[in-house]
This record gives C-alpha cells, structure tokens and sequence, in this order.
C-alpha cells in the first residue's frame, strides 16, 4: 500500500511538466523581446514574473495534491 | 520522517483559540485572531504614521508614507484603469493585508492564508466586487447581457466563471503559502543552519509577495474587464 501511495504521489507531480515547459516558452519569448526592444526591458520583465507566478500555479497544484496524497492516505 | 509529516499535518490544521458564548458558541479560529493581529498593525501604523501632516515643511516621516502610498496606489491604479479607479482603495487594503499576512510566518504566527477559508473569503469577495462593478457600470440590464457576449453560444462558460474564477484564486493562494511553507519545513530537516535562511527570502519573502500582487492583478483585471 504505501508503495502504491508513493507511485500516485510521483504521478500527481507529473502536472509539473507543463509548468516548466510553459516557463521555459515564457522566458525564451522575453528574452527574444529584450532582444529586439531592449528600452521596452522593465515592462517585459514585469509581465515575465506575473506570467511565470500564474504557470508556477500548476505546478504548485500538483506539489500540494502529492503531498496531500502522502499526508492523508497513509 | 513520520515526525516531519505528524508536524506538517499539525501545522496545517487550523486550530480554534476560543469560543465566543452567543448561540450554541461561535469557535473563533487562529487564523482570524491573526488577521486581527494583522489589521491592528496596519490601523495603529495609519493612525501614528498620519499624525501631524503639514502642507510645507513636511518631515522625513510625512515624505516616507507619501512616496509608498503614491506607489502603491500608482501601481493598483495603473491596473484598474481609469474606469475602474474607485476600487483603488479597497484593492490597495487587500494587497496590503495580502502581503503582510504570506510574511508574518517569518514573524513566528501562523500564516492566515495557510487557512483554505481566509483565501476563499477573499476570493468570494473579489468576485462578488466584480459582480458590483459591473452592475453599476452597466447597470442590471448590461450586466446580465454581458454574459452572453461577444456571442450567445459562450453564455454556459462565462456563468462557470463565476464558479471557476473565485476557485482558482483562492486555490492559487492557498497552495502557493502551503507548498512555500512545506518545502521550508522539509529544507529545515535536511540542514537547519543557513540553508532555511536563504530559501525564505525566496519562499517566504519573495513568493509571498508575488502572490498577493498576483491576487490583486487579476481581479483589477476581472473589475477591469467587468466595467469595460
């Protein structure tokens, strides 16, 4: 049993890929911005951090349902 | 191990400091005494930082709250809109109480928002805010025909934003001061000098503040879009 709950829990932090994924096209687009607009930089970086807090949710979603799993199915 | 987990798991509950005797006794839990911590901070720092204001010669003290109320009105303002600009005030009072309640962990109280009903109060009353905004940019009429814009066929999705929109801000809240404060209590067990110090300027201190902006953010840009 408490290998099957250690499974799921690595299972529910697969959500996480997409976040990275997500992040990593984020910051790629930015740093192409700056590159083409480098005056337009402190605007850019603001909506960067705000896109990467709201794609960082997912992945804390997963993080909080697997410890979840851990926590309350044992 | 199993002590870390039994710790979490205690932390996590949301304990109840004592009874108000009216009805059958009204249980008043840590996390509202405190927001009252929280908010008598912020009345007493207004009331004693906002004694003795001049128009000329104005102290250091009156310069310093100037400049942070101008800034952070300015940034809560530039989010609104020039539409939306009444709702400044109330939004300003959410980020602040927001941010300084992801924080005061640091301070050794228990984070309010680790607590799922702060979060899902403040994101009832965000969308209940947006729900009046719109009704009295646009009246009753506008407002229920809002929703079937910009076409009848997404009427369904845009009542479910109703349900999903509070949902998902205060799930995002919640979760972001939960996995900040879990992965801070496992860092204290793999090395408890140092390390946990350098990780709660991210997690604790950078983190908590993001998301209270981020709180804030979206629902300027549900009022935003609401009044529009």
């Amino acid at each position: 049993m408490n290998s099957l709950i250690a499974i799921g829990a690595g299972i529910a932090v697969f959500g996480a890929l997409g976040a990275g994924v997500g992040i990593g096209i984020a910051t790629g687009k930015a740093v192409e911005a700056v590159a083409r607009q480098p005056e337009a930089d402190s605007k850019i970086m603001k909506n960067l951090i705000l896109g990467c807090a709201l794609a960082e949710a997912t992945a804390i979603y997963c993080f909080v349902i697997a410890i979840m799993i851990i926590m309350f199915f044992k | 191990m199993e002590a870390v987990a039994e710790h979490i798991q205690e932390e996590l509950n949301v304990q109840t400091v004592f009874t108000i005797p009216i009805g059958g006794g009204l249980p008043v839990a840590e996390s509202v005494v405190v927001t009252w911590i929280i908010m008598g901070v912020l009345i007493l720092l207004a009331f004693f930082l906002t004694r003795g204001f001049k128009t000329r010669n104005i102290s250091k003290r009156q310069a310093a709250v100037e400049v942070v109320v101008t800034k952070l009105t300015g940034l809560v303002g530039g989010m609104l809109g020039e539409e939306g600009e009444s709702y400044t005030t109330y939004l300003t009072t959410v980020l602040l109480y927001i941010g300084i309640a992801n924080i005061i962990g640091i301070f050794g109280f228990k984070s309010p928002t680790k607590d799922l009903n702060v979060t899902l109060a403040l994101a009832l009353m965000s969308i209940i805010l947006v729900q009046i905004a719109g009704i009295r940019a646009k009246g009753v009429k506008g407002w229920l025909k809002a929703f079937t814009q910009p076409i009848a066929i997404v009427t369904p999705f845009n009542i479910l934003d109703l349900v999903t929109r509070p949902l998902s801000l205060c799930m995002r809240l919640f979760g972001n001061v939960l996995g900040a404060f879990v992965i801070m209590k496992l860092i204290e067990q793999v090395l408890p000098v140092f390390l946990p110090a350098v990780f709660s300027v991210y997690f604790d201190l950078f983190d908590g503040l993001l998301q209270a902006y981020v709180f804030v953010f979206l629902t300027s840009l549900y009022i935003k879009e609401a009044v529009e």
